[in-house]
């Protein structure tokens, strides 16, 4: 594509802390451009579109706006530079209507604004009452109503970040065309998603981002969705063998199986049936919003169930409460760490112990401190987490520990079946190799886990078996052999090949 | 929205006009010109307080220091009137006393980030303390007679001068609320702060804004007092700052921010205001008036936080619904 | 937990308590230095009667506020148990004793609905105390019209063996609300500190989600301290009606800034997750010596006591938020790091 060069980014670097997020970025939009970036949860991209927009500052590096350097970082500079972010989840004003949404902040007359904003609807041939309030519109509508916001300030560059994740079939369609129509008018789109099929549907060039690098990029048409399925893995991926995994027990799959969803629905997933068997860890893959998070959480009792039967060591678990659900034998361990797991400003033996206050050992009315400090000293022991004692504030300690305690949490109520939201998101990597061998310690105890995760690595080194989900069904089943990344990640991002659907 | 907006309002005045008719049911005699128009006369101290009431609460924040704000600018203002001062530099005064409690109000909630019931609350204590150190808790009596004819002025028939005036006020700022770019930042902060910063608007700044409006509006509602009372005691204006919130709710302000506007809470000041003379017409007696006024407010607020709940719950879902419908149709 | 004495007595030196410790003590040295008679004990215990109810109601606001949440209506239910046990017995020939148990049933009624509306509906705290603060002193003024007194003259005449409950002095001088106030702290120190019930508020306050999904009842709980605040506040309503002899609606109706100060004061997070009954036992002493200390020795009329009072809870919400301001944390974690590396 050869259109005059809108965005240039070159060798960019960023790092939170002593976490280096992006390692070196270069990426260059020219006018007319839909560039897609895609890439595994946690690979930099909305970092990158942070920086772009000057909510973060970059540590190393260089912007390029039209061949101009950008020296300020505010979001109203980059605003002023004609670049516009609509994030995932649109940032409307509810109570506004449409057009108030839209005009909103700017230095015009009302008549002028009214004017320019229906010619541009006419020019794009969107059709939207512009005097709907905000918060009785669709996703779709809200990010139409984001998009225009940018128009009408005169963006060039528009970042949409995800924008199909929440939007139905005919809604994509008309998204679809809305891009198209915006191409056409020399606006250069990045285009963030996580769905491979949309790429060779709407972009003309594409960006695989892993680990904070882009180490592919160029023309759609240069590339198959088998390319870009390989650029998304890590290049040793295929070299690694599970070594660990061999020293381990082998399930019994005649056995009575410990845990059963039958045609189990809920908000975001449809009709899952699985089961776990004794002693087994089921991997659960897919890409975020994919309605894992939604399944676990609707099993333990925190949303609605719409239909089919959870079933816990032949017990009836379906639509119970949280509390009953653990009781039963079932625990979870979040996948928002800091807003489902921790109790920040508390220490670490009242985290430990949350789970377990209404049970007898903790005392009946007052709290009993020795089992408290016995079940945490058994955890900060079991899984090394590093404390200065107990009463040092979880808040305080990093990431890999403050997962050990929340895991430790989960465990502190002895459950058959533990359900595992992203257990190593987000921590480093010693604390993850802790956190696998207390995984494996379960697994040896004849505790059967539930391992939901995008980092199909993770998948493939400690799953006994594998289901992928891809919008809120399971659309694969893996086994043995076929439990690799490639596999599993075609599958997540909804490619399947013939032979293993149906599972 | 427009149409649902209005309605907010709407069903607040569709209250008031049901109180009315409810109340001449039972008791024919109060359906007189004199006694309705009088119900809106005797309002004019509410609605002046409520309307900047109406400011912080729609920026999503609370002041419950207004009571005292009134109380000190009727103290100080009325003091320079009985000693004979310039009325005009009376009245310049009692404004700035406003825009000052608004300043540090703002500062200490905006800037400082603490919660704004507690601040306000603090400033409430000290300052209605200062009104003892400034009177020596003595009364200020002996107004001019024509500073107290302000408020009793009648324009046609017997609608007053403060009350008209007051009015076209209140339509006034209501315009200028919803109609300029910077009123609409108000209702944009209170609805979703961090939007509002994504598309550049000063969070920080509008909300000290609106508690200098708040401020300045309950400093004026003072001078009014004043003029209608006559004389100030030192425990004059404790207890508007609930009235003031209370007519806030009952006139479709949500307490979470973003949504209502002034004539919302002008009527709510209406009905606040006219509660005890209701009262006094159904043979209840004004001893009513603060069990009626509780339930009021949290038979309101008690709805709105149910629809707002499930109304988001409702978004939720739904979006999570849209999600596993894609490959369903996808699929075809 | 098995540390040993010294570090114990050392953590204690340096926290919020030791603090307001200091400031009583202070206070005992200006005041006593300015007036003697300050020191005189039977004075001094004699003083404490008048701010009792206040200290006894901070306690349990406490837990509201480590929840969350915040209670301005406590004030109004003092009234509202006050006129019902002065109506009750005087107009409805109750037994004193039945009509002050009849009372903190009621007051634990509307502590109950108060908390069903925050907890269960989602209300936020502060809309629904507020007008709980306007129904209850509102309904409070209608028992009060039920009396065959008038109402601003209040109900009086108990049986001296119900004024006894407040006018007993223990010893001769220690007087007996002072000693409830002490069993009560030493209650709600258990309940707080040392319970599972406890344990749980303190993990709502920090984060309900998180509560949840331990499998905590978090809004149950969020409910309870309600109803605890709320019954508290009649325990302070027939003490302070038996201390005053007369029964009167409008009893308790200006402490809220008093207890809110004592509780923000005592060392509670507004925003919840953190507190302790003690602290906010000391912090109460402190505000409740400086209305007594003030007048008495710096001739500050008792109407003017609003100002330290509301200073005092300005000054402390202004340094809690400096000193949790971004620059500020980054200069003290600063000159932590450097006496570390010493």
């Amino acid at each position: 594509m050869s259109g005059k060069a809108l965005l240039n980014i070159k060798d960019v670097y960023k790092s939170f802390g002593i976490n280096e997020v992006l390692k070196g970025i270069s990426l260059d939009l020219n006018e007319g451009e839909v560039l897609a970036l895609i890439g595994g949860n946690g690979a930099g991209k909305s970092t990158l579109m942070k920086i772009i927009m000057g909510i973060y500052q970059h540590d190393r590096g260089e912007i390029f706006v039209r061949g101009e350097k950008v020296t300020s970082n505010k979001t109203s500079a980059a605003l002023a530079n004609g670049i516009y972010m609509v994030p995932q989840e649109p940032m409307l004003f509810p109570n506004m209507t449409v057009k108030e949404n839209i005009v909103i902040g700017f230095n015009k007359k009302n008549s002028e604004l009214h004017k320019e904003l229906t010619d541009l609807m006419k020019e794009v041939g969107w059709n939207l009452d512009l005097s709907r309030k905000a918060s009785s519109l669709s996703i779709a509508e809200q990010q139409m109503v984001e998009i225009l916001r940018g128009l009408l300030r005169h963006a060039q560059i528009l970042i949409l970040d995800e924008p199909t994740s929440a939007l139905t079939f005919d809604e994509v369609q008309s998204l679809f065309k809305s891009v198209n129509e915006l191409k056409a008018k020399g606006i250069g789109i990045i285009y963030i998603t996580h769905r491979l099929a949309e790429v060779f549907e709407i972009a003309t060039d594409v960006a695989i981002m892993r680990d904070g690098k882009i180490p592919l990029r160029g023309e759609v048409s240069e590339f198959t969705r088998e390319a870009l399925v390989r650029g998304l893995l890590p290049p040793d991926a295929q070299d690694k063998e599970n070594d660990i995994r061999e020293n381990l027990k082998e399930v019994d799959y005649s056995a009575k199986p410990v845990f059963e969803l039958q045609n189990f629905s809920g908000y975001g997933f449809t009709d899952i049936s699985l089961k776990v068997y004794p002693g087994e860890i089921l991997g659960l893959a897919g890409v975020i919003g994919a309605g894992r998070t939604e399944l676990a959480t609707t099993v333990f009792g925190k949303d609605k169930v719409l239909g089919g039967k959870a079933i816990l060591e032949g017990k009836d678990i379906t639509g119970l409460s949280t509390k009953k659900v653990m009781e039963a034998g079932l625990n979870y361990v979040p996948e928002d760490r800091h807003y489902h797991g921790l109790f920040k400003l508390s220490d670490v033996a009242a985290n430990t112990t949350s789970a377990m206050l209404g049970e007898k050992p903790m005392g009946n009315f007052l709290l009993n401190r020795k089992e408290e400090y016995r079940m945490t000293q058994k955890y900060i022991d079991d899984f090394r987490i590093k404390v200065t004692g107990q009463d040092q504030a979880v808040g305080s300690l990093s990431g890999g520990n403050q997962q050990k305690v929340v895991i430790g949490r989960s465990l502190s109520t002895s459950p058959k079946l533990v359900i595992l939201d992203e257990p190593t998101r987000g921590i480093d990597a010693a604390a993850r190799g802790d956190v696998y061998a207390i995984i494996h310690q379960l697994r040896n105890q004849g505790v059967s886990v539930l391992l939901i995760s995008s980092d199909m690595e993770e998948i493939v080194e400690l799953s006994d078996r594998v289901m992928t989900v891809c919008q809120g069904r399971i659309n694969g089943e893996f086994k043995g052999e076929d439990i690799n990344q490639d596999n599993l990640m075609a599958a997540s991002f909804g490619i399947t090949k013939d032979t293993e659907v149906g599972a | 929205m427009k149409r649902l907006l209005k309605m907010r309002e709407l069903s607040s005045f569709l209250f008031l006009i049901a109180l009315f008719v409810i109340v001449g049911i039972m008791n024919p005699s109060f359906l007189s010109a004199e006694n309705i128009i009088a119900c809106f006369n005797e309002s004019v101290v509410y609605i002046i307080i409520s309307v900047g009431m109406a400011f912080a609460i729609i920026v999503g924040e609370i002041d419950v220091s207004v009571g005292a704000n009134l109380g000190f600018t009727a103290t100080v203002v009325s003091c320079m009137l009985r000693d004979g001062q310039n009325w005009a530099l009376a009245f310049v005064v009692g404004i700035m006393i406003g825009v000052l409690f608004g300043l540090f109000n703002g500062w200490g909630v905006a800037v400082m980030g603490v919660p704004s019931l507690i601040f306000t609350l603090g400033t409430n204590g000290v300052m209605r303390g200062m009104m003892y150190v400034y009177t020596g808790g003595a009364w200020v009596e002996n107004l001019p007679a024509d500073f107290k004819a302000l408020y009793t002025n009648t324009l046609v028939g017997d609608i007053s001068v403060c009350f008209a005036v007051t009015a076209i006020v209140v339509v006034i700022v209501h315009l200028l609320l919803k109609n300029t770019k910077r009123g609409r930042y108000f209702t944009a902060v209170g609805d979703n702060p961090g939007g509002a910063t994504l598309v550049g608007i000063p969070a920080v700044r509008t909300k000290v804004a609106a508690y200098v409006i708040c401020g300045v509006f309950a400093a004026i509602s003072g001078i009014v007092f004043s003029s209608r009372i006559g004389f100030i005691t030192a425990t004059s204006g404790s207890g508007y700052e609930m009235k003031a919130v209370a007519a806030c709710v009952l006139g479709g302000i949500s307490l979470s921010g973003g949504v209502g506007s002034v004539i919302g809470a002008s009527i709510g000041a209406v009905i606040m205001a006219s509660i005890s003379r209701l009262l006094v017409f159904m043979q209840l007696g004004s001893t009513y008036d603060n069990t009626i006024t509780g339930v009021m407010l949290i038979t309101i607020v008690v709805a709105d936080a149910l629809m707002q709940k499930n109304t988001a719950e409702k978004n939720r879902r739904e979006r999570l619904a849209a999600r596993t419908a894609v490959q369903g149709k996808g699929e075809m | 937990m098995n540390k040993s004495f010294s570090t114990k007595v050392k953590q204690f030196l340096r926290s919020w308590e030791m603090v307001l410790l200091c400031i009583l003590v202070l206070e005992f040295i200006i005041f006593g230095s300015v007036n003697a008679k300050f020191l005189k004990p039977a004075l001094l215990f004699n003083s404490m009667n008048d701010f009792m109810s206040i200290c006894i109601i901070s306690l349990f606001v406490t837990f509201v506020m480590i929840t969350g949440g915040i209670d301005i209506q406590a004030g109004s239910i003092v009234g509202l148990t006050s006129i019902i046990i002065g109506v009750a017995w005087q107009d409805f020939g109750f037994n004193i004793w039945n009509a002050a148990v009849l009372a903190v049933c009621v007051a634990a009624l509307c502590g109950a609905l108060s908390g069903f509306f925050v907890a269960y509906c989602g209300v936020q705290a502060m809309v629904v105390t507020l007008g709980g603060q306007f129904l209850y002193a509102g309904i409070a003024l209608l028992v009060s019209n039920l009396a065959s007194t008038a109402s601003y003259q209040g109900i009086s005449g108990f049986p001296d063996y119900f004024k006894i409950v407040s006018k007993f002095k223990f010893f001769g001088i220690i007087p007996s609300q002072l000693v409830i106030f002490l069993v009560l702290t030493v209650v709600a120190y258990i309940v707080l500190h040392r319970s599972k019930y406890g344990r749980s508020i303190f993990l709502v306050g920090v984060n309900q989600q998180a509560a949840e999904y331990s499998g905590i009842n978090t809004r149950a709980v969020i409910m309870s301290t309600y109803v605890l605040s709320a019954i508290s506040a009649s325990v302070a309503g027939v003490v302070l009606t038996a201390y005053l002899g007369t029964a009167k609606s409008d009893l308790g109706a200006n402490f809220t800034l008093n207890i809110i100060t004592a509780v923000v004061l005592g060392g509670t997070l507004s925003t919840g997750g953190k507190g302790n009954v003690i602290g906010t036992a000391l912090a109460s002493m402190v505000i409740g010596l400086l209305r007594f200390g003030l007048p008495l020795c710096f001739k500050v009329g008792t109407q003017y006591l609003d100002i330290p009072v509301g200073i005092l809870l300005l000054v402390v919400v202004l340094g809690r938020s400096l000193s949790s301001h971004p620059s500020t944390a980054n200069l003290l974690a600063k000159f932590r790091k450097g006496k570390q590396a010493q």
